[in-house]
């Protein structure tokens, strides 16, 4: 990836790119449709790229290992969407966006505490730091 | 539970299942290619929209320039989501690739600012500049530390 630099953070930067461009195209596009049409159109954009994966999605062994990895991207994806529908059931049963979004975007709290627990995770002493900053940052941006 | 109001627990729940799948994200890429896991989490994405289709209301006639946009934010979202994948698959750990790529909404309120011509509230001021330290502080991996297989991409 780019000089000098982990795969992982370049990804990580260019994914803040990609979902801080989304984030923009999706506050001007709720404004004109509801969260559920919403859900169903913006799948229809996942489409092109389903078939750009697909090749790749044939190839790798099958096994025990590919199955497992299969169905953990398919809960991450059935969580992130009910996730989606939980929160604008939220804002739909009477809790003020200026609080729902800030609070629900402090939802790295809950991974760090499972990837620490289960996965084992050690971060160093900066990245802590840089975690605590983070929900700082997150919740003031999101209100 | 039965006091807590109906907004709070549906946010409490959006919490919680966005904060699980940073860790099923990551249990996925250690065994599969961050293509293939990305290809199944957006099937997972057609079987929520699909229910959604069968089950609620439904607005089919939509402005072109807003349903472009529609279909513009899931292209952008999910080719978010393939190098969030990419990023777990290259050895990122999750704790740290999910507060990292978190920090989005500071480029939401960039463009924010230049295109739609918004402006920043002194808390969203604080914050950029919070957002922008803490990312840097996130991208300083210890060099001793050490982690289970579980936690590496072990594919």
């Amino acid at each position: 990836m780019l000089a000098g630099m982990p795969a992982w953070l370049a990804y990580s930067l260019v994914t803040i790119l990609l979902w801080g461009a989304w984030g923009a195209v999706f506050k001007v596009a709720s404004s004109g449709v509801d969260a559920n049409t919403n859900q169903i159109f913006f799948t229809v954009g996942l489409l092109p790229l389903m078939l750009v994966l697909f090749p790749a999605a044939r190839h790798g062994a099958v096994g025990p290992q590919r199955r497992a990895g299969i169905a953990w991207a398919f809960v991450t994806g059935i969580l992130g969407g009910a996730g989606n529908i939980a929160f604008f059931r939220a804002l739909g049963s009477g809790g003020k966006v200026s609080i729902v979004a800030p609070a629900t975007a402090l939802f790295p709290i809950v991974t760090v505490m499972l990837a620490v627990t289960f996965l084992r995770e050690r971060i160093s002493k900066q990245q802590i730091i840089g975690f605590a900053l983070a929900l700082v940052a997150i919740y003031l941006l999101s209100m | 539970m039965s006091l807590m109001p109906a907004w709070l627990l549906f946010a409490t729940i959006a919490l919680v299942f966005w904060g699980i799948t940073g860790v099923t994200q990551k249990l996925s890429t250690n065994r599969i290619s961050s293509q293939l896991s990305c290809f199944w989490w957006a099937w997972a994405m057609v079987a929520i929209s699909a229910g959604l289709a069968f089950t609620v209301p439904i607005q089919w006639h939509l402005r072109p320039f807003i349903l472009a946009l529609s279909i513009l934010s899931g292209v952008l979202n999910g080719l978010g989501a393939l190098t969030s994948f990419a990023a777990l698959e290259s050895g990122g750990k999750a704790s740290v690739v999910i507060s990292l790529i978190s920090l989005y909404p500071l480029l939401t309120v960039a463009i924010a600012v230049l295109f739609l011509h918004e402006r920043l509230t002194p808390f969203q001021d604080l914050g950029a500049v919070m957002a922008i330290v803490a990312a840097i502080l996130l991208s300083i991996e210890a060099p001793s530390a050490t982690a289970s297989p579980e936690s590496q991409s072990g594919r």
